[in-house]
């Protein structure tokens, strides 16, 4: 009895000692909102390569310090390319920045859309519920700020805006249970809830909208170099293309 | 000469193992962030708004969990009512649920359904609010007390209330004059697990109560933010006053000497 015990113990000690001190060949470090065509891409690269790709989704501040505080990684992707310029300034990723797609913001409103928002500057009509990304903390939400404050309305609009959602995903659930009336978020987030008829995507004006680019790069310190290039290049690539466009995403024109 | 009781040896090595690796991991919480680094975040404008709300909701919903928790766990160790099973595994369930999930039922009830709407209209809105983060703790808490008043007044022997209750007091009143006076150290140990809970309410608040900077932020949402927004050293302090308000919590609770 003791002696079988002790086996267990020992095999379930060697069994987590594996499973912990093994890590994959490639360390992906991506916005969270990117996750379902990087998941996809991720599972199609490692097939082809035959490697295991790890892949870490925070929120592009998160993501970037990360990076900042030396932690393993070695291909960068965040939400927003201010990142990747300023990895690039300290030395954190080479020259080897590639923009991929436009990430382009829109409103979100519930199904039916109860608050009537025909376009931006709807948002500051007395009475609508507003939510929009932590200015700090996800990418969409320094976006958000910049244009309100770029279309003069950010102080207004602060007296509507009944939440500061630290991810992306509040924002979802918030319009998907009309918790609010609109919300500032990405295009590409949203396609897949509209498809299910849960909310209403409105555009939002071109004199308003910040559009940006996602980018994508290698980190100088990167341990596998060669195959961090062959990702970074794959996620550029016609293949990787398609994929984002399948997710709503739109590409760089080349 | 003794014999060696390997069975006795191993079991208490794995015990100071796990020990030693809590000790360590708790500890490099202290180590990382440097002295002065604590010092300017703990008196930064978020950080004093964050702990004086987490005390302040903290403190409301640890006395409403309280008002609740006592007749509740009196019913629930003492009366014999029909569905009385039913009842007990329906307020034993959030122990078990993550809190991600209570936020969103909570977030589904007091949203846009006949009662919140009654809510909002007597006004108490709890969606993206102040008094969404008390009600968010509360319901988070409220098990944990309810479970603690149970087993306290189970270890109540009932003869005592007996002989109260044949020398003339009512029921009401040897509740009053015998069972609660009885029950203190349950009570304090039941208070004070309620507190330490609510302090470190994380998934209900920020699904409810929305978790915006310097408006619903509490102690464990500003570690949350700080960590999104990049900023380690706001992070680990808002940890290291976590650590510091359950540590006393449990060290008080063993005092206690009360069983969950």
């Amino acid at each position: 009895m003791m002696k079988r015990l002790l086996v267990i113990v020992v095999a379930v000690i060697c069994f987590s000692w594996a499973s912990v001190g093994f890590t994959g060949d490639l360390m992906i470090f991506s916005g969270a909102g990117l996750i379902k065509p990087i998941e996809e891409m991720r599972t199609k690269f490692a097939d082809h390569h035959k490697v295991i790709v790890d892949v870490h989704y925070g929120s592009s501040g998160e993501i970037f310090a990360a990076v900042a505080a030396g932690q393993p990684c070695d291909v960068l992707i965040p939400g927003a390319e201010k990142y990747t310029e300023d990895a690039l300034k300290n030395g954190w990723v080479g020259d080897t920045i590639t923009k991929v797609v436009l990430h382009v913001p829109c409103i979100a409103v519930p199904k039916g859309n109860p608050a009537n928002v025909k376009g931006f500057m709807d948002l500051v009509r007395p009475g609508v519920r507003v939510a929009i990304g932590d200015p700090k903390a996800p990418a969409i939400g320094r976006v958000a700020r910049k244009m309100l404050k770029k279309a003069g309305i950010w102080d207004q609009a602060t007296k509507n805006i009944t939440v500061y959602a630290p991810t992306v995903n509040q924002l979802l659930i918030y319009v998907a249970l009309k918790q609010v009336d609109a919300a500032i978020i990405w295009g590409d987030l949203v396609t897949w809830a509209e498809g299910k008829g849960k909310l209403e995507v409105i555009p939002i004006e071109k004199q308003y909208n910040i559009i940006k680019t996602i980018p994508t790069a290698v980190c100088t310190k990167a341990a596998n170099r060669s195959l961090a290039h062959k990702f970074n290049e794959y996620i550029a690539s016609d293949e990787g293309l398609r994929i984002w466009k399948k997710w709503g995403f739109e590409p760089c024109k080349k | 000469m003794q014999k060696v009781n390997i069975f006795k040896i191993s079991l208490t090595a794995v015990t100071f193992l796990i020990t030693l690796l809590l000790v360590l991991a708790i500890g490099s919480l202290f180590v990382v962030p440097s002295l002065e680094d604590i010092r300017q975040n703990i008196w930064n404008a978020e950080m004093r708004y964050s702990l004086k709300l987490s005390l302040v909701t903290g403190l409301i919903s640890t006395v409403l969990v309280m008002l609740f928790a006592l007749p509740v766990g009196y019913a629930l160790s003492r009366f014999h009512f029909w569905g009385k099973g039913f009842v007990k595994t329906i307020i034993d369930m959030p122990i078990a649920f993550p809190e991600l999930v209570l936020g969103l039922c909570l977030l589904l009830l007091f949203g846009n359904t006949p009662v919140g709407k009654l809510l909002s209209a007597l006004g108490l809105t709890f969606v993206f609010t102040k008094k969404g983060i008390v009600a968010a703790q509360f319901f988070t808490a409220l098990p944990y007390a309810i479970r603690i008043m149970k087993s306290t007044f189970d270890y109540i022997n009932p003869r005592i209330e007996f002989v109260s209750r044949s020398l003339g007091y009512s029921m009401a009143e040897t509740f009053k004059n015998i069972s609660l006076p009885l029950a203190k150290n349950g009570i304090l140990a039941s208070t004070v697990i309620s507190f330490a809970r609510c302090i470190g309410t994380f998934g209900t608040v920020l699904i409810l109560a929305g978790g915006s900077y310097m408006k619903t932020e509490i102690l464990p949402i500003t570690l949350y933010l700080n960590i999104s927004y990049g900023n380690m050293g706001m992070a680990l302090t808002s940890g290291i006053v976590l650590m510091v308000v359950s540590f006393i919590a449990i060290f008080i609770f063993e005092k206690t000497e009360v069983g969950l």
